[in-house]
């Protein structure tokens, strides 16, 4: 995150982008919860769909960040931990609210899920518990691309479209529009997610948009 | 003055604040003397059908809303969950029963090739356009995994399509609801909330 972020979202809902996700990166870390003023000043300048993250744990955290007015909420934690969760919250709020955010990152037999817990998880059988739980989106972040703006991991994406029904927002690695152009006519992806592009580069989401209108793929312009 | 029903489920906060910047009055409640007195009943809803019902129950909403809806006739908007509760039956997760303001049910999506929910913008095909007119932008934030599929086509004031035409917004006398979320649709969804507002 650079800078204000209650400003960026202004700046993004201006800027027309479809959807805003928000994720406090280090709540679980630190064991802490979401600062629930500073997401509620978020969302206000948000016309457009919002999904928050950030130590999720527990039906009540869900609840009050939903109240406020988020429409989806993000967990990446708590699914690596204890599955069961996930099913209760899918099972309570419907599965459309609930999205898994899952770091993929290349082991040698394959991609393997980056987790904290110290635990070697395969991403193929990770994203198959997820998807028996039924939620509504996954957000895959290659954390070897991340940040990095140079492309986006094409194999990695193509996997888990080819693995899941579930709806995926393909995270990590967009710097410049061939970027875009390679994901969106090599991979069947549907959705992506971006920030550091917009942080560092001088494109705008509507570049993006035009760039994935040319392919022919529908975008809202 | 906007009832926002307040029935535990969801979103209340993104619709309260669309209305604000529109300037329509509202309050966010489940106090049956002010949905009595508001001239207007929006039911918004993010969840489950089922859950939904048993919230609506609990507060003795189902009723309430029933008698101010389709016996005294007062201005209703559903958005999302609020437009398939007022089916006859849904089938989320299990058959139960809605408010039975529409003659139909509540389907999941069920094509093998189709991502599920249908989740994000999508263009919507106007057939009755009363609040749709002003409207430039004809797309719309969806994020539902079920659709509703009434049984009169007569009521179905535009479609969407995903895997194939599906109801995405419903109108009848009084009644005036959509499936997709015109708090979160941008220009586009404030345009069809003011059209009703004002």
């Amino acid at each position: 995150m650079v800078g204000n972020p209650v400003q960026a979202a202004r700046v993004y809902n201006s800027r027309g982008v479809d959807e805003l996700v928000f994720l406090d990166i280090f709540a679980s870390e630190q064991k802490r919860k979401l600062n629930l003023k500073i997401v509620a000043e978020i969302i206000k300048e948000c016309y457009m769909p919002v999904a928050i993250g950030g130590g999720i744990s527990s039906i009540d955290d869900i609840n009050n960040l939903l109240k406020i007015g988020a429409d989806k909420v993000v967990i990446k934690t708590m699914a690596l931990s204890d599955i069961k969760f996930v099913k209760e919250a899918v099972h309570f709020f419907g599965g459309q609210c609930i999205c898994i955010a899952v770091d993929a990152y290349r082991g040698s037999e394959g991609y393997l899920v980056y987790n904290k817990l110290g635990k070697n998880i395969l991403l193929r059988d990770f994203i198959k518990s997820i998807e028996d739980c039924e939620v509504g989106e996954l957000v895959l972040t290659s954390v070897d691309n991340d940040g990095m703006r140079e492309g986006f991991d094409l194999e990695l994406i193509n996997e888990v479209c080819r693995t899941t029904r579930i709806p995926v927002i393909a995270v990590g690695g967009g710097g410049n529009m061939q970027h875009y152009n390679d994901l969106f006519s090599k991979t069947p992806i549907e959705a992506v997610g971006s920030a550091s592009i917009f942080h560092f580069t001088q494109f705008t989401p509507l570049d993006i948009k035009k760039e994935i209108a040319s392919l022919g793929r529908p975008v809202r312009l | 003055m906007v009832a926002i029903i307040d029935y535990g489920m969801g979103n209340v906060a993104s619709v309260q604040k669309a209305l604000n910047h529109l300037n329509v009055e509202s309050a966010i409640t489940a106090n049956h003397a002010l949905i009595k007195a508001a001239e207007y009943i929006l039911l918004p809803g993010v969840g489950s059908f089922m859950q939904g019902m048993k919230n609506l129950k609990e507060r003795g909403l189902d009723t309430l809303l029933t008698e101010e809806v389709m016996h005294k006739k007062k201005n209703f908007m559903g958005i999302c969950l609020g437009m398939q509760m007022i089916m006859q039956q849904g089938t989320e997760p299990e058959l139960n029963l809605g408010l039975g303001w529409i003659e139909g049910s509540v389907e999941k999506f069920n094509m093998p090739e189709l991502r599920i929910p249908h989740m994000g913008w999508n263009e919507i095909n106007v057939i009755n356009d009363t609040y749709y007119k002003a409207v430039e932008n004809k797309d719309f934030y969806f994020i539902h995994s079920y659709h509703v599929v009434p049984l009169d086509p007569q009521v179905i004031a535009a479609t969407v399509n995903y895997g194939s035409n599906v109801v995405a917004s419903i109108q009848k006398d009084n009644i005036f609801a959509m499936q997709f979320h015109p708090e979160k649709s941008q220009v586009s969804g404030l345009t069809v909330l003011k059209a009703y507002f004002s």
